[in-house]
């Protein structure tokens, strides 16, 4: 059994429901109510990448075979150390790269067939833009490419540079930008089609706490409106944060997948929080609990950090590679 | 100037070329359908292979129906962004540099500054256009695959033959503009280069007195102007022409001034920016004993393009120009040549080589007295042969007729059916011959012409540079194709290797003309073999080698070899063949039809060249 005490202000939280208020937790609250359908939004079966050299010869496998889907809604982490096939799994399911067996689908198409990126956004890991444009024409060259009439990408356009905080940097060309600003226009360029999946690679790599938070709160936004999202990252707190599910690869390998909360449970061991209760009080609330039930009591199961799992699973297939870690943690 | 090959009639061109580019289209698809599937065999077996190359196939025609134009102006106008903010602009600060010291090279007194400046323009404008555009297209692609920036793009709905189609055409569109700035600029700077005036004065002039003791006229040189001065002989009222200097010439023309002294002023210069329109014939040869031959004397020049006539033998040269309407002519025909000269001895260099020419009713024989002439080596020599000529028929006797009464043919089966505009259309021959002993004029076909009028200078230098356009064209298809697959370096030199064997194709087809006809002087010293073997062992293309069984099995070699380089040449692009320069440097007018063929051939290659552009940027992983 545990209770948590955050600098004498204990907080409550009842069936995974953030009580307290504030921006990020209304936006957690409203990204679990929209939830996600049961609707497949992207598939691989058996997908997997081998890169070869000139001639053909196997030079590096960057994914083993892979079967994953994930459902509309859904925000999906893909953890794994560098080098761990993170990016090559978004790459393959966006089809700038080719897959050497199985396939990947997206919205029931092929992840090489073009059409299916009308429904998309990307960011990559870098932003990868044109620095000789500026802001506005960033997102009308992107808008041209979704084929929008003039007047749509304006409007967007605008839209999107107020809501990334550029508005009075929109005619600098990006090459003057910051690193922090031209992430910024590099997510508005991803949203420019209002996307119903978006890729993110590494979304908050090179951000400031600031801008880490108002990237995680974008994310928990865009589920809040019914958007499919899937980052790949390898900061574990921001995968933490707004995930509903990840998988953990490691060296080109599957080793975990499953619901964050579900994978971060410790089955055998019992937590009850409270809030507002003097320190004297604990031990009677511990003799209460073991006799009564009472009220705004929670009593649930304790979780590890994210980091402490993630660590262990990639120690765990370090000690015994090919062993999947999927036992229920005791 | 040198024209090979008559220019055929666009309506009788475009049956056979088309054809024959179908069949060249659909030849190359099925190769590079091989190769697409020998090289995915290798990866996934044959039969993923085949069902790849189906795929893809299928996928790109499927691709070609659903191109979107506001994502290929998008493509389009991101290329011409990169370009200006790449600062392309620097090519026309170069050009300005070339235009500011090209006065301190090229010469004004040259045998024709004209030519000397128009060449240079063009020249200069074809290269610095093409490579501008050229380094541009080569790099822009490879940049952006490096810099990934590609995969923001290839992550939208974008068909790579839009990506590819958006930068040939935002390439092209700087070419263009850079074409335009240039060819304004060379413009001004041709004219205002070969513009001058010289000065006249009653000082400059002697009186030239009749027979009779009266004025007839007046004789003189004008002012030293441009390296050049000119004879003028003028008439008693002091109006006439130089004589041709440079060649031009200028009208004289006689004013009184206001204190009543006689002013003479000189015109513009005439003859330098000209566009002749020529109306060209069919040459034969007789040789020293009269008799019909197929060929002129070889004087040993290694290029066959000009025959040569002996002097004072009964060896012409035989032009029959068929066309031939009183209602274009009114005035008599106006005949114009360029004439080789070959001298055997120095003679009297001073004096020139004399020759005649005839004009000749092909049916009846009559011809006209001769016309003498003086050879003048390097620029036009022209002979205006009138209405009312003295003729003499075969069965003797001189008398005078008008020219197309008595020597224009509209009666002979060749001449075929009269126009319907009356009057009808006929043929005619002219003569040649050199009248110096052992001299030789050379001549080729296209040398020897009627002047069939004169179209607008600016016109054709707008041609013109429509023919560097199309050159600027195939440059950056080919350059955004190769920079699909190839890095920025590798696909310039690998743009330029094409461009480099698209020149020789000529020579090729010249080879394999020689090989077929067993003519060796068509292409002297053998196929690649036995020209190496020739090189290593400095033997002159010009001796036959000793059949040994070795040199046979060279020459076995070269035959085997010839069908398939000629074929692989004839699919490369020859920027030589687009280029028009020499049409307009040489003061002739471009002919429509080859505007219109140029236009469709640079099309051709342009079309296929984007289409496997798009072919080979879907099949490479662009974030590998």
């Amino acid at each position: 059994m545990r209770v948590s005490d955050r600098g004498g202000a204990p907080e409550l939280e009842t069936e995974g429901l953030l009580v307290n208020p504030g921006t990020e937790k209304n936006l957690v609250a409203a990204a679990n109510a929209a939830g996600s359908s049961s609707e497949i939004v992207v598939e691989t079966r058996n997908l997997s990448k081998v890169y070869r050299d000139f001639w053909g010869r196997s030079k590096k496998v960057a994914l083993k075979p892979l079967d994953l889907q994930i459902r509309r809604g859904e925000i999906f982490g893909l953890l794994g150390p560098n080098g761990s096939g993170k990016t090559t799994t978004l790459k393959l399911l966006l089809g700038l790269i080719f897959p050497s067996t199985g396939e990947a689908v997206v919205f029931g198409r092929d992840a090489t067939e073009v059409s299916k990126n009308e429904r998309i956004g990307y960011l990559p890991e870098e932003s990868y833009l044109y620095k000789f444009l500026d802001a506005e024409e960033t997102l009308d060259f992107y808008g041209r490419l979704f084929d929008m009439p003039p007047e749509e990408r304006r409007r967007r356009a605008t839209a999107l540079i107020e809501m990334v905080g550029l508005t009075r940097d929109r005619k600098r060309q990006l090459k003057e930008y910051s690193k922090g600003m031209t992430r910024r226009i590099g997510v508005a360029q991803a949203l420019i089609n209002d996307p119903e999946l978006i890729l993110l690679d590494e979304p908050t790599s090179g951000l400031d706490p600031i801008g880490t938070r108002e990237m995680k709160d974008l994310i928990l936004d865009l589920k809040a409106r019914g958007k499919t999202v899937i980052m790949s990252s390898h900061l574990l707190a921001d995968v933490e944060d707004v995930c509903d599910r990840i998988a953990v690869l490691h060296q080109g390998e599957l080793k975990e997948l499953g619901r964050v909360e579900d994978l971060l449970r410790v089955t055998d061991t019992t937590q009850v929080r409270a809030r507002g209760l003097p320190p004297a009080a604990l031990e009677e609330l511990r003799e209460v609990c073991r006799k009564f039930g009472g009220t705004e009591i929670e009593v649930g199961n304790p979780t590890i950090t994210l980091e402490d799992l993630f660590l262990e699973v990639v120690r765990d297939a370090d000690a015994r590679p090919g062993r999947r870690a999927s036992q229920p943690r005791s | 100037m040198v024209l090979e090959k008559d220019i055929p009639k666009f309506v009788e061109w475009v049956g056979p070329a088309f054809f024959s580019y179908l069949l060249g289209l659909a030849v190359f698809a099925v190769v590079v359908g091989g190769v697409a599937w020998l090289v995915q065999t290798v990866l996934y077996g044959p039969m993923a292979a085949g069902d790849r190359v189906y795929h893809g196939a299928v996928g790109l025609v499927g691709d070609l129906g659903r191109v979107s134009w506001r994502r290929v102006t998008a493509m389009t106008r991101l290329a011409v962004k990169e370009s200006l903010r790449k600062n392309v602009l620097v090519a026309l600060g170069l050009f300005a540099v070339v235009l500011l010291f090209a006065g301190w090279f090229l010469d004004p007194s040259s045998v024709n500054p004209g030519r000397l400046y128009l060449g240079f323009i063009l020249t200069s404008t074809n290269l610095l256009v093409c490579l501008v555009v050229l380094v541009l297209a080569a790099f822009s692609l490879p940049a952006d695959i490096k810099a990934k920036a590609i995969q923001t793009v290839t992550t939208k709905p974008v068909r790579t033959i839009e990506i590819v189609l958006g930068r040939f055409l935002g390439f092209s569109a700087i070419g263009t503009a850079s074409l335009l700035v240039m060819g304004l600029a060379g413009w001004a700077f041709v004219v205002r280069s070969v513009a001058h005036e010289h000065l006249l004065t009653q000082e400059d002039l002697e009186d030239v007195a009749a027979a009779d003791g009266s004025l007839a006229g007046y004789r003189g040189r004008t002012s030293f102007r441009q390296g050049h001065r000119h004879w003028v002989e003028l008439g008693p009222e002091g109006s006439g022409r130089t004589d041709v200097a440079q060649g031009h010439r200028h009208a004289v023309r006689a004013r009184e001034s206001a204190d009543g002294k006689r002013v003479f002023e000189v015109g513009p210069p005439e003859g330098l920016l000209e566009a002749r329109r020529p109306l060209r014939g069919r040459l034969t040869f007789r040789d020293r004993d009269g008799s019909p031959s197929a060929k002129g004397i070889s004087v040993g020049a290694e290029w066959g393009y000009r025959q040569y006539i002996e002097g004072s033998t009964l060896a012409a040269a035989i032009w029959t120009f068929e066309g031939i309407d009183e209602r274009d002519f009114p005035d008599g025909l106006p005949l114009e040549m360029i004439i080789r000269v070959f001298r055997t001895h120095k003679g009297d260099i001073e004096k020139g080589i004399g020759g005649s020419v005839r004009v000749r009713n092909p049916r009846t024989q009559v011809e006209t007295a001769p016309f003498y002439f003086t050879a003048k080596e390097f620029t036009i020599d022209s002979i205006m042969i009138p209405r009312q000529v003295a003729v003499t028929s075969p069965e003797g006797g001189t008398r005078q007729v008008d020219l197309f009464d008595e020597l224009v043919d509209r009666k002979s089966e060749a001449v075929g059916p009269a126009d319907a505009g009356g009057g009808g259309k006929g043929r005619i021959e002219v003569v040649l011959q050199c009248l110096v002993p052992a001299q030789y004029f050379g001549v080729a076909q296209a040398d020897f012409y009627l002047l069939a009028g004169n179209g607008s200078f600016a016109l054709n230098y707008l041609k013109s540079c429509l023919g560097i356009w199309f050159s600027m064209l195939l440059v950056a298809a080919i350059g955004v194709t190769f920079s699909t697959f190839l890095s920025g370096p590798v696909a310039v030199l690998a743009t330029l290797s094409v461009l480099l064997v698209g020149q020789v194709r000529e020579f090729l087809s010249r080879w394999y003309e020689s090989l077929v006809t067993g003519d060796a002087t068509i292409v002297p010293g053998g196929g690649p073999i036995e020209s190496l073997y020739r090189i290593i062992t400095q033997v002159s293309i010009t001796l036959e080698l000793e059949e040994t069984p070795a040199v046979l099995a060279m020459k076995a070699v070269d035959t085997l070899l010839v069908s398939p380089m000629r074929l692989l040449a004839a699919v490369f692009p020859s920027l030589g063949s687009l280029g028009t320069g020499e049409f307009v440097a040489s003061g002739f007018d471009i002919p429509l039809d080859l505007i219109a063929e140029h236009s469709l051939e640079t099309l051709g290659y342009v079309l296929p060249c984007i289409v496997l552009g798009a072919v080979f940027l879907k099949a490479r992983e662009v974030a590998s």
